[in-house]
Protein backbone atom coordinates (compact mmCIF):
# COMPACT_ATOMS: atom_id res chain seq x y z
CA UNK A 1 0.00 0.00 0.00
CA UNK A 2 1.35 3.45 -0.78
CA UNK A 3 2.31 5.74 2.14
CA UNK A 4 0.86 8.70 0.29
CA UNK A 5 -1.73 8.71 -2.41
CA UNK A 6 -2.76 11.95 -4.10
CA UNK A 7 -5.63 12.06 -6.53
CA UNK A 8 -6.95 14.80 -8.79
CA UNK A 9 -5.50 17.56 -6.62
CA UNK A 10 -6.54 21.06 -7.63
CA UNK A 11 -5.46 24.31 -6.03
CA UNK A 12 -6.42 27.95 -6.40
CA UNK A 13 -5.07 30.53 -3.97
CA UNK A 14 -8.20 32.63 -4.41
CA UNK A 15 -11.57 31.87 -5.94
CA UNK A 16 -10.99 34.21 -8.85
CA UNK A 17 -7.27 33.43 -9.20
CA UNK A 18 -5.62 31.07 -11.66
CA UNK A 19 -5.63 27.32 -11.10
CA UNK A 20 -2.12 26.53 -9.84
CA UNK A 21 -2.45 22.73 -9.73
CA UNK A 22 -4.74 21.27 -12.37
CA UNK A 23 -5.59 17.79 -11.17
CA UNK A 24 -2.44 16.04 -9.96
CA UNK A 25 -2.39 12.34 -9.02
CA UNK A 26 0.48 10.15 -7.86
CA UNK A 27 1.47 7.55 -5.24
CA UNK A 28 4.50 7.38 -2.98
CA UNK A 29 5.63 3.89 -1.93
CA UNK A 30 7.59 3.13 1.28
CA UNK A 31 10.99 2.96 -0.43
CA UNK A 32 10.61 5.88 -2.83
CA UNK A 33 12.91 8.87 -3.03
CA UNK A 34 10.76 11.03 -5.23
CA UNK A 35 11.95 14.16 -7.00
CA UNK A 36 9.45 16.74 -8.16
CA UNK A 37 11.07 18.70 -10.94
CA UNK A 38 9.84 21.50 -13.13
CA UNK A 39 10.45 25.13 -13.94
CA UNK A 40 10.02 27.79 -11.32
CA UNK A 41 6.34 28.68 -10.89
CA UNK A 42 5.20 25.20 -12.01
CA UNK A 43 3.54 24.57 -8.63
CA UNK A 44 6.12 22.34 -6.93
CA UNK A 45 6.02 24.17 -3.60
CA UNK A 46 2.25 24.38 -3.71
CA UNK A 47 2.02 20.63 -4.27
CA UNK A 48 4.34 19.71 -1.42
CA UNK A 49 2.66 22.14 0.97
CA UNK A 50 -0.73 20.59 0.27
CA UNK A 51 0.44 17.24 1.62
CA UNK A 52 0.59 18.53 5.23
CA UNK A 53 -2.05 21.14 4.49
CA UNK A 54 0.08 24.23 4.90
CA UNK A 55 -1.87 25.08 1.76
CA UNK A 56 -5.52 24.06 1.58
CA UNK A 57 -6.38 22.53 -1.79
CA UNK A 58 -9.57 23.45 -3.62
CA UNK A 59 -10.46 19.84 -4.39
CA UNK A 60 -9.04 16.36 -4.71
CA UNK A 61 -7.99 13.74 -2.22
CA UNK A 62 -4.82 13.14 -0.19
CA UNK A 63 -4.51 9.84 1.66
CA UNK A 64 -1.54 9.90 4.04
CA UNK A 65 -0.85 6.96 6.38
CA UNK A 66 -4.45 5.93 5.75
CA UNK A 67 -5.85 9.34 6.84
CA UNK A 68 -7.88 11.52 4.51
CA UNK A 69 -5.84 14.68 5.10
CA UNK A 70 -8.34 17.13 3.68
CA UNK A 71 -11.10 15.96 6.02
CA UNK A 72 -9.14 16.02 9.28
CA UNK A 73 -10.02 18.27 12.21
CA UNK A 74 -7.35 20.47 13.78
CA UNK A 75 -6.27 17.89 16.36
CA UNK A 76 -5.99 14.99 13.88
CA UNK A 77 -4.21 17.25 11.42
CA UNK A 78 -1.57 17.96 14.07
CA UNK A 79 -1.22 14.21 14.64
CA UNK A 80 -0.56 13.67 10.93
CA UNK A 81 1.81 16.62 10.79
CA UNK A 82 3.89 15.38 13.68
CA UNK A 83 4.71 12.20 11.71
CA UNK A 84 5.60 14.18 8.61
CA UNK A 85 8.98 15.86 8.54
CA UNK A 86 9.42 18.98 6.47
CA UNK A 87 12.67 20.55 5.34
CA UNK A 88 12.55 24.05 3.87
CA UNK A 89 14.57 25.92 1.30
CA UNK A 90 15.35 28.68 3.78
CA UNK A 91 15.68 26.31 6.76
CA UNK A 92 12.92 28.11 8.76
CA UNK A 93 14.83 27.94 12.03
CA UNK A 94 14.18 30.16 15.02
CA UNK A 95 17.36 32.21 14.78
CA UNK A 96 17.44 33.40 18.36
CA UNK A 97 17.20 29.88 19.76
CA UNK A 98 20.02 27.41 20.22
CA UNK A 99 20.64 24.56 17.80
CA UNK A 100 19.47 22.16 20.52
CA UNK A 101 16.19 24.01 21.11
CA UNK A 102 15.54 24.17 17.38
CA UNK A 103 16.09 20.44 17.07
CA UNK A 104 13.94 19.70 20.12
CA UNK A 105 11.13 21.77 18.63
CA UNK A 106 10.69 18.82 16.27
CA UNK A 107 9.14 16.99 19.25
CA UNK A 108 6.52 19.68 19.94
CA UNK A 109 3.78 17.56 18.42
CA UNK A 110 4.35 15.09 21.26
CA UNK A 111 4.69 17.57 24.13
CA UNK A 112 2.05 19.31 26.26
CA UNK A 113 1.75 23.09 26.47
CA UNK A 114 3.22 23.36 29.97
CA UNK A 115 6.30 21.33 29.08
CA UNK A 116 6.66 23.31 25.87
CA UNK A 117 6.44 26.58 27.79
CA UNK A 118 9.30 25.64 30.11
CA UNK A 119 11.19 23.69 27.45
CA UNK A 120 10.97 20.56 29.59
CA UNK A 121 11.74 17.78 27.16
CA UNK A 122 12.14 14.20 28.34
CA UNK A 123 15.51 12.47 28.78
CA UNK A 124 14.78 10.30 25.74
CA UNK A 125 14.01 13.33 23.61
CA UNK A 126 17.26 15.01 24.58
CA UNK A 127 19.20 11.80 24.03
CA UNK A 128 17.58 11.45 20.63
CA UNK A 129 18.41 15.07 19.78
CA UNK A 130 22.07 14.50 20.66
CA UNK A 131 22.29 11.37 18.54
CA UNK A 132 20.52 13.00 15.60
CA UNK A 133 22.88 15.99 15.87
CA UNK A 134 25.80 13.55 15.82
CA UNK A 135 24.37 11.96 12.72
CA UNK A 136 24.15 15.23 10.79
CA UNK A 137 27.63 16.22 11.96
CA UNK A 138 26.75 19.03 14.33
CA UNK A 139 27.89 17.59 17.66
CA UNK A 140 30.21 20.56 18.18
CA UNK A 141 27.49 23.16 17.67
CA UNK A 142 24.78 21.99 20.07
CA UNK A 143 24.70 25.14 22.21
CA UNK A 144 25.31 27.70 19.50
CA UNK A 145 22.57 30.00 18.36
CA UNK A 146 21.07 28.97 15.02
CA UNK A 147 22.10 32.23 13.37
CA UNK A 148 25.76 31.60 14.18
CA UNK A 149 25.89 28.69 11.73
CA UNK A 150 26.67 28.62 8.01
CA UNK A 151 23.94 27.83 5.47
CA UNK A 152 24.91 24.18 5.13
CA UNK A 153 25.01 23.78 8.90
CA UNK A 154 21.61 25.43 9.28
CA UNK A 155 20.09 23.02 6.81
CA UNK A 156 21.61 20.20 8.86
CA UNK A 157 19.73 21.60 11.84
CA UNK A 158 16.61 21.54 9.68
CA UNK A 159 17.25 17.90 8.84
CA UNK A 160 17.85 17.06 12.51
CA UNK A 161 14.60 18.78 13.50
CA UNK A 162 12.69 16.69 10.96
CA UNK A 163 14.38 13.49 12.18
CA UNK A 164 13.31 14.27 15.75
CA UNK A 165 9.76 13.74 14.60
CA UNK A 166 10.51 10.10 13.81
CA UNK A 167 8.83 10.85 10.49
CA UNK A 168 6.98 8.38 8.30
CA UNK A 169 7.44 10.69 5.31
CA UNK A 170 9.82 13.55 4.56
CA UNK A 171 8.65 16.56 2.55
CA UNK A 172 11.52 18.61 1.15
CA UNK A 173 10.98 21.94 -0.56
CA UNK A 174 14.14 22.73 -2.51
CA UNK A 175 16.39 21.85 0.43
CA UNK A 176 19.57 22.87 -1.37
CA UNK A 177 18.53 25.92 -3.35
CA UNK A 178 19.92 28.36 -0.79
CA UNK A 179 23.29 26.60 -0.71
CA UNK A 180 26.30 26.76 -2.99
CA UNK A 181 26.85 23.82 -5.39
CA UNK A 182 29.43 21.94 -3.33
CA UNK A 183 27.43 22.17 -0.09
CA UNK A 184 24.27 21.30 -2.04
CA UNK A 185 25.68 17.94 -3.07
CA UNK A 186 26.89 17.19 0.46
CA UNK A 187 23.50 18.01 1.96
CA UNK A 188 21.66 16.06 -0.73
CA UNK A 189 23.91 13.03 -0.20
CA UNK A 190 23.31 13.24 3.54
CA UNK A 191 19.55 13.32 3.03
CA UNK A 192 19.70 10.25 0.78
CA UNK A 193 21.79 8.31 3.31
CA UNK A 194 19.53 9.29 6.17
CA UNK A 195 16.39 8.37 4.25
CA UNK A 196 17.86 4.88 3.77
CA UNK A 197 18.99 4.53 7.38
CA UNK A 198 15.69 5.68 8.86
CA UNK A 199 13.70 3.93 6.10
CA UNK A 200 11.71 7.07 5.31
CA UNK A 201 10.21 7.76 1.90
CA UNK A 202 10.96 11.21 0.57
CA UNK A 203 9.13 13.67 -1.62
CA UNK A 204 11.57 16.32 -2.71
CA UNK A 205 11.07 19.47 -4.76
CA UNK A 206 14.18 20.18 -6.68
CA UNK A 207 14.95 22.70 -9.35
CA UNK A 208 18.34 21.29 -10.28
CA UNK A 209 17.68 18.39 -12.68
CA UNK A 210 21.23 17.08 -12.40
CA UNK A 211 20.93 16.66 -8.66
CA UNK A 212 17.54 15.01 -9.10
CA UNK A 213 18.83 12.52 -11.69
CA UNK A 214 21.76 11.62 -9.47
CA UNK A 215 20.04 11.20 -6.12
CA UNK A 216 16.41 10.27 -6.68
CA UNK A 217 14.96 6.98 -7.88
CA UNK A 218 11.59 8.33 -9.03
CA UNK A 219 10.48 11.56 -10.60
CA UNK A 220 7.45 13.69 -11.18
CA UNK A 221 7.72 16.36 -13.84
CA UNK A 222 5.44 19.38 -13.34
CA UNK A 223 4.75 22.08 -15.85
CA UNK A 224 2.32 24.88 -15.17
CA UNK A 225 0.29 22.78 -12.71
CA UNK A 226 0.11 19.71 -14.94
CA UNK A 227 1.94 16.42 -14.39
CA UNK A 228 4.11 15.74 -17.46
CA UNK A 229 6.07 12.74 -16.20
CA UNK A 230 5.78 10.17 -13.42
CA UNK A 231 8.13 7.21 -13.27
CA UNK A 232 11.56 5.87 -12.36
CA UNK A 233 14.50 8.18 -12.96
CA UNK A 234 15.86 5.64 -15.45
CA UNK A 235 12.87 6.32 -17.71
CA UNK A 236 13.63 10.05 -17.87
CA UNK A 237 15.41 11.27 -20.95
CA UNK A 238 16.51 14.41 -22.73
CA UNK A 239 13.35 14.71 -24.83
CA UNK A 240 11.01 14.47 -21.85
CA UNK A 241 13.10 16.95 -19.90
CA UNK A 242 12.89 19.38 -22.79
CA UNK A 243 9.12 19.02 -22.75
CA UNK A 244 8.92 19.77 -19.03
CA UNK A 245 11.20 22.76 -19.25
CA UNK A 246 9.87 23.94 -22.61
CA UNK A 247 8.17 27.00 -21.14
CA UNK A 248 11.33 28.06 -19.37
CA UNK A 249 13.40 27.90 -22.54
CA UNK A 250 10.97 30.27 -24.24
CA UNK B 1 24.47 85.17 -29.36
CA UNK B 2 21.14 83.43 -29.07
CA UNK B 3 21.84 82.13 -25.60
CA UNK B 4 21.74 85.59 -24.00
CA UNK B 5 18.04 86.50 -24.43
CA UNK B 6 17.22 82.93 -23.51
CA UNK B 7 19.25 83.31 -20.34
CA UNK B 8 17.53 86.62 -19.56
CA UNK B 9 14.14 85.00 -19.77
CA UNK B 10 15.14 82.22 -17.47
CA UNK B 11 16.62 84.68 -15.01
CA UNK B 12 13.43 86.76 -14.99
CA UNK B 13 11.27 83.71 -14.48
CA UNK B 14 13.49 82.55 -11.65
CA UNK B 15 13.48 85.95 -9.92
CA UNK B 16 9.72 86.23 -10.28
CA UNK B 17 9.37 82.83 -8.66
CA UNK B 18 11.59 83.97 -5.80
CA UNK B 19 9.57 87.14 -5.26
CA UNK B 20 6.40 85.10 -5.13
CA UNK B 21 8.00 82.78 -2.62
CA UNK B 22 9.07 85.78 -0.54
CA UNK B 23 5.56 87.26 -0.44
CA UNK B 24 4.06 83.95 0.63
CA UNK B 25 6.66 83.54 3.34
CA UNK B 26 6.11 87.08 4.63
CA UNK B 27 2.39 86.38 4.81
CA UNK B 28 2.95 83.16 6.73
CA UNK B 29 5.23 84.94 9.24
CA UNK B 30 2.63 87.66 9.67
CA UNK B 31 -0.13 85.15 10.41
CA UNK B 32 2.07 83.32 12.92
CA UNK B 33 2.97 86.58 14.66
CA UNK B 34 -0.70 87.57 14.89
CA UNK B 35 -1.58 84.16 16.31
CA UNK B 36 1.11 84.47 18.98
CA UNK B 37 0.04 87.98 19.95
CA UNK B 38 -3.59 86.90 20.16
CA UNK B 39 -2.73 83.85 22.34
CA UNK B 40 -0.57 85.94 24.69
CA UNK B 41 -3.35 88.48 25.01
CA UNK B 42 -6.16 86.03 25.76
CA UNK B 43 -4.28 83.54 27.92
CA UNK B 44 -1.78 85.69 29.81
CA UNK B 45 -2.72 89.37 29.67
CA UNK B 46 -6.45 88.92 30.23
CA UNK B 47 -6.20 85.85 32.43
CA UNK B 48 -3.62 86.91 34.99
CA UNK B 49 -4.61 88.69 38.18
CA UNK B 50 -2.12 91.56 37.79
CA UNK B 51 -3.10 93.09 41.15
CA UNK B 52 -1.81 90.02 42.98
CA UNK B 53 1.47 89.86 41.11
CA UNK B 54 3.90 91.50 43.48
CA UNK B 55 6.84 93.77 42.82
CA UNK B 56 10.14 92.47 41.52
CA UNK B 57 11.45 92.22 45.04
CA UNK B 58 8.44 90.13 46.07
CA UNK B 59 9.07 87.70 43.25
CA UNK B 60 12.74 87.45 44.20
CA UNK B 61 11.83 86.86 47.82
CA UNK B 62 9.46 84.12 46.81
CA UNK B 63 12.16 82.45 44.73
CA UNK B 64 14.46 82.78 47.75
CA UNK B 65 11.95 80.90 49.87
CA UNK B 66 12.00 78.00 47.42
CA UNK B 67 15.79 77.96 47.33
CA UNK B 68 16.03 77.56 51.09
CA UNK B 69 15.84 73.82 50.71
CA UNK B 70 14.38 72.03 53.70
CA UNK B 71 17.03 69.31 54.07
CA UNK B 72 15.40 68.16 57.26
CA UNK B 73 12.61 66.69 55.16
CA UNK B 74 14.92 64.36 53.25
CA UNK B 75 14.90 61.41 55.72
CA UNK B 76 11.10 61.44 55.59
CA UNK B 77 11.16 61.09 51.81
CA UNK B 78 12.58 57.54 51.68
CA UNK B 79 9.27 55.93 52.38
CA UNK B 80 7.24 57.88 49.78
CA UNK B 81 10.05 57.55 47.22
CA UNK B 82 9.97 53.80 47.68
CA UNK B 83 6.22 53.89 47.33
CA UNK B 84 6.55 55.83 44.08
CA UNK B 85 8.91 53.20 42.66
CA UNK B 86 6.60 50.41 43.82
CA UNK B 87 3.60 52.07 42.20
CA UNK B 88 5.56 52.47 38.94
CA UNK B 89 6.81 48.87 39.03
CA UNK B 90 3.55 47.20 40.02
CA UNK B 91 1.71 49.40 37.54
CA UNK B 92 4.08 48.36 34.78
CA UNK B 93 3.76 44.66 35.65
CA UNK B 94 -0.03 44.88 35.76
CA UNK B 95 0.05 46.88 32.53
CA UNK B 96 2.11 44.19 30.80
CA UNK B 97 -0.32 41.50 31.91
CA UNK B 98 -3.36 43.48 30.80
CA UNK B 99 -1.61 44.16 27.50
CA UNK B 100 -1.79 40.55 26.37
CA UNK B 101 -5.29 40.67 24.87
CA UNK B 102 -4.56 44.02 23.22
CA UNK B 103 -1.40 42.59 21.64
CA UNK B 104 -3.11 39.39 20.57
CA UNK B 105 -6.09 41.21 19.06
CA UNK B 106 -4.03 44.09 17.72
CA UNK B 107 -1.48 42.27 15.56
CA UNK B 108 -3.21 41.66 12.24
CA UNK B 109 -1.36 38.43 11.51
CA UNK B 110 -2.48 36.70 14.74
CA UNK B 111 -5.70 38.58 15.54
CA UNK B 112 -8.37 35.83 15.96
CA UNK B 113 -11.12 37.60 14.02
CA UNK B 114 -9.69 40.85 12.62
CA UNK B 115 -12.92 42.62 11.57
CA UNK B 116 -14.01 42.69 15.22
CA UNK B 117 -10.95 41.98 17.37
CA UNK B 118 -8.59 44.41 15.64
CA UNK B 119 -10.76 47.53 16.23
CA UNK B 120 -11.25 46.45 19.86
CA UNK B 121 -7.49 46.34 20.35
CA UNK B 122 -6.95 49.66 18.62
CA UNK B 123 -9.64 51.24 20.81
CA UNK B 124 -7.95 49.90 23.97
CA UNK B 125 -4.62 51.32 22.85
CA UNK B 126 -6.00 54.73 21.94
CA UNK B 127 -8.08 55.02 25.09
CA UNK B 128 -5.10 54.13 27.24
CA UNK B 129 -2.83 56.68 25.62
CA UNK B 130 -5.13 59.59 24.95
CA UNK B 131 -6.29 59.98 28.55
CA UNK B 132 -3.77 61.60 30.88
CA UNK B 133 -2.45 59.57 33.82
CA UNK B 134 -3.80 62.20 36.23
CA UNK B 135 -7.25 61.74 34.76
CA UNK B 136 -6.94 57.95 34.99
CA UNK B 137 -5.83 58.39 38.62
CA UNK B 138 -8.81 60.63 39.42
CA UNK B 139 -11.03 57.96 37.93
CA UNK B 140 -9.48 55.16 39.99
CA UNK B 141 -9.40 57.28 43.18
CA UNK B 142 -13.14 57.65 42.71
CA UNK B 143 -13.44 53.90 42.09
CA UNK B 144 -11.16 52.36 44.76
CA UNK B 145 -10.49 55.30 47.07
CA UNK B 146 -7.35 57.29 47.95
CA UNK B 147 -4.04 55.49 48.07
CA UNK B 148 -1.40 53.62 46.14
CA UNK B 149 -3.82 51.11 44.61
CA UNK B 150 -5.48 53.84 42.56
CA UNK B 151 -1.99 54.90 41.42
CA UNK B 152 -1.05 51.35 40.41
CA UNK B 153 -4.24 50.95 38.41
CA UNK B 154 -3.83 54.32 36.71
CA UNK B 155 -0.23 53.51 35.72
CA UNK B 156 -1.24 50.05 34.49
CA UNK B 157 -4.02 51.32 32.27
CA UNK B 158 -1.91 54.20 31.01
CA UNK B 159 0.89 51.73 30.08
CA UNK B 160 -1.22 49.42 27.93
CA UNK B 161 -1.29 51.65 24.88
CA UNK B 162 2.38 52.06 24.17
CA UNK B 163 3.52 48.55 25.12
CA UNK B 164 0.68 46.94 23.16
CA UNK B 165 1.22 49.10 20.10
CA UNK B 166 4.95 48.47 19.89
CA UNK B 167 4.59 44.74 20.60
CA UNK B 168 1.77 44.26 18.10
CA UNK B 169 3.83 46.02 15.46
CA UNK B 170 6.82 43.79 16.24
CA UNK B 171 4.60 40.74 15.82
CA UNK B 172 3.27 42.03 12.51
CA UNK B 173 6.84 42.40 11.26
CA UNK B 174 8.05 38.97 12.29
CA UNK B 175 9.58 36.35 10.05
CA UNK B 176 6.75 33.92 9.16
CA UNK B 177 9.06 31.03 8.25
CA UNK B 178 9.67 29.65 11.77
CA UNK B 179 5.92 29.92 12.39
CA UNK B 180 5.34 27.69 9.42
CA UNK B 181 8.00 25.24 10.59
CA UNK B 182 6.43 24.84 14.04
CA UNK B 183 3.01 24.30 12.43
CA UNK B 184 4.57 21.67 10.18
CA UNK B 185 5.95 19.62 13.10
CA UNK B 186 2.42 19.46 14.52
CA UNK B 187 2.69 22.27 17.07
CA UNK B 188 -0.54 23.89 18.26
CA UNK B 189 -1.15 27.64 18.22
CA UNK B 190 0.16 28.10 21.76
CA UNK B 191 3.37 26.28 20.89
CA UNK B 192 3.69 28.32 17.72
CA UNK B 193 3.46 31.42 19.88
CA UNK B 194 6.02 30.23 22.45
CA UNK B 195 8.53 28.82 19.95
CA UNK B 196 8.21 30.86 16.80
CA UNK B 197 6.75 34.23 17.77
CA UNK B 198 7.96 35.04 21.28
CA UNK B 199 11.68 34.50 20.63
CA UNK B 200 11.47 36.93 17.74
CA UNK B 201 9.67 39.73 19.58
CA UNK B 202 11.02 39.31 23.11
CA UNK B 203 13.99 41.69 22.71
CA UNK B 204 11.76 44.45 21.39
CA UNK B 205 9.16 43.86 24.10
CA UNK B 206 11.66 43.88 26.95
CA UNK B 207 13.13 47.13 25.65
CA UNK B 208 9.69 48.71 25.40
CA UNK B 209 8.67 47.52 28.87
CA UNK B 210 11.83 48.89 30.50
CA UNK B 211 11.30 52.19 28.71
CA UNK B 212 7.70 52.32 29.89
CA UNK B 213 8.80 51.55 33.47
CA UNK B 214 11.17 54.48 33.37
CA UNK B 215 8.39 56.79 32.20
CA UNK B 216 6.09 55.32 34.83
CA UNK B 217 8.44 56.47 37.60
CA UNK B 218 7.95 59.99 36.27
CA UNK B 219 4.19 59.49 36.15
CA UNK B 220 3.82 57.92 39.57
CA UNK B 221 5.83 60.72 41.20
CA UNK B 222 3.08 63.19 40.40
CA UNK B 223 0.08 60.93 40.96
CA UNK B 224 0.08 61.86 44.66
CA UNK B 225 -1.34 65.21 43.60
CA UNK B 226 -4.69 63.51 43.26
CA UNK B 227 -4.29 61.38 46.35
CA UNK B 228 -2.76 58.30 44.77
CA UNK B 229 0.21 58.05 47.17
CA UNK B 230 3.97 58.46 46.82
CA UNK B 231 6.16 61.54 46.55
CA UNK B 232 3.40 63.53 44.88
CA UNK B 233 1.36 63.40 48.05
CA UNK B 234 4.23 64.84 50.10
CA UNK B 235 4.74 67.48 47.46
CA UNK B 236 1.11 68.46 47.73
CA UNK B 237 1.29 68.65 51.53
CA UNK B 238 4.39 70.87 51.46
CA UNK B 239 2.68 73.17 48.99
CA UNK B 240 -0.46 73.35 51.13
CA UNK B 241 1.49 74.22 54.28
CA UNK B 242 3.45 76.90 52.39
CA UNK B 243 6.74 75.14 53.13
CA UNK B 244 8.50 76.25 49.95
CA UNK B 245 11.84 74.76 51.02
CA UNK B 246 10.05 71.43 51.45
CA UNK B 247 8.56 71.66 47.97
CA UNK B 248 12.03 72.07 46.51
CA UNK B 249 13.28 69.13 48.58
CA UNK B 250 10.56 66.92 47.11
CA UNK B 251 11.34 68.13 43.60
CA UNK B 252 14.98 67.21 44.17
CA UNK B 253 13.97 63.77 45.38
CA UNK B 254 11.81 63.26 42.31
CA UNK B 255 14.71 64.33 40.12
CA UNK B 256 16.99 61.80 41.78
CA UNK B 257 14.38 59.08 41.40
CA UNK B 258 13.98 59.78 37.70
CA UNK B 259 17.73 59.77 37.25
CA UNK B 260 17.80 56.40 39.00
CA UNK B 261 15.11 55.08 36.64
CA UNK B 262 17.01 56.29 33.62
CA UNK B 263 20.21 54.65 34.80
CA UNK B 264 18.55 51.30 35.47
CA UNK B 265 16.76 51.47 32.13
CA UNK B 266 19.99 52.29 30.32
CA UNK B 267 21.94 49.40 31.80
CA UNK B 268 19.18 46.83 31.49
CA UNK B 269 18.62 47.69 27.86
CA UNK B 270 22.33 47.60 27.18
CA UNK B 271 22.47 44.16 28.75
CA UNK B 272 19.71 42.66 26.61
CA UNK B 273 20.54 44.20 23.24
N1 LIG C 1 0.53 32.14 -1.24
C1 LIG C 1 0.27 32.30 -2.56
N2 LIG C 1 -0.73 33.12 -2.95
C2 LIG C 1 -1.00 33.31 -4.27
N3 LIG C 1 -0.30 32.75 -5.25
C3 LIG C 1 0.70 31.92 -4.94
C4 LIG C 1 1.05 31.67 -3.58
N4 LIG C 1 2.10 30.82 -3.54
C5 LIG C 1 2.39 30.56 -4.84
N5 LIG C 1 1.57 31.21 -5.68
C6 LIG C 1 1.58 31.14 -7.16
O1 LIG C 1 1.46 29.80 -7.52
C7 LIG C 1 2.29 29.49 -8.63
C8 LIG C 1 3.16 28.30 -8.30
O2 LIG C 1 4.04 28.66 -7.27
P1 LIG C 1 4.95 27.59 -6.54
O3 LIG C 1 4.12 26.48 -6.06
O4 LIG C 1 5.75 28.32 -5.52
O5 LIG C 1 5.88 27.10 -7.72
P2 LIG C 1 7.33 26.46 -7.69
O6 LIG C 1 7.61 26.00 -6.31
O7 LIG C 1 7.27 25.35 -8.69
O8 LIG C 1 8.27 27.52 -8.12
C9 LIG C 1 3.08 30.76 -8.93
O9 LIG C 1 2.48 31.38 -10.04
C10 LIG C 1 2.92 31.58 -7.70
O10 LIG C 1 2.90 32.94 -8.02
MG1 LIG D 1 9.10 26.58 -4.93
Amino acid sequence: MPILSVSDLKVRYSTSGPEILKGISFDVEPDDFFAIIGPSGAGKSTLIRCINRLVKPTSGKIMLYGDDVLRLGARELRRVRRSTGMIFQEFNLVNRMSVMDNVLSGRLGHVGNLRALFRQFSRQDIARALSVLDRVGLSDHVDKRADELSGGQRQRVGIARALMQDPKLLLLDEPTSSLDPKISREVMALIVEIAKEYRVPVLCNIHDVKLAMEFCNKMIGLQDGVKMFDGPTSAMNEGKLNDIYAMEVL
Amino acid sequence: MTAVPHMDQRLDAFLAGRRRGKTTRTLIYLVIALLVIWSVKTTIVDDTDWERLGSVSDVLASIGNFLAIDWGLMPDLWQPALETIMVATLGTVLGVISCIPAIWFGALNISPFPPITYPIARLMMTLSRSIHEIVWALFFVAAVGLGALAGVLAIAVRSIGFIAKMSAEAIEDLDPRPVEAIRAVGGNEFQVFIYAILPQVLPVMVGVIIFEWEINIRRSSVLGLVGAGGLGLVFFRQLNTFNEGGVTAVILAILLLILFGELVSYFVRKAII
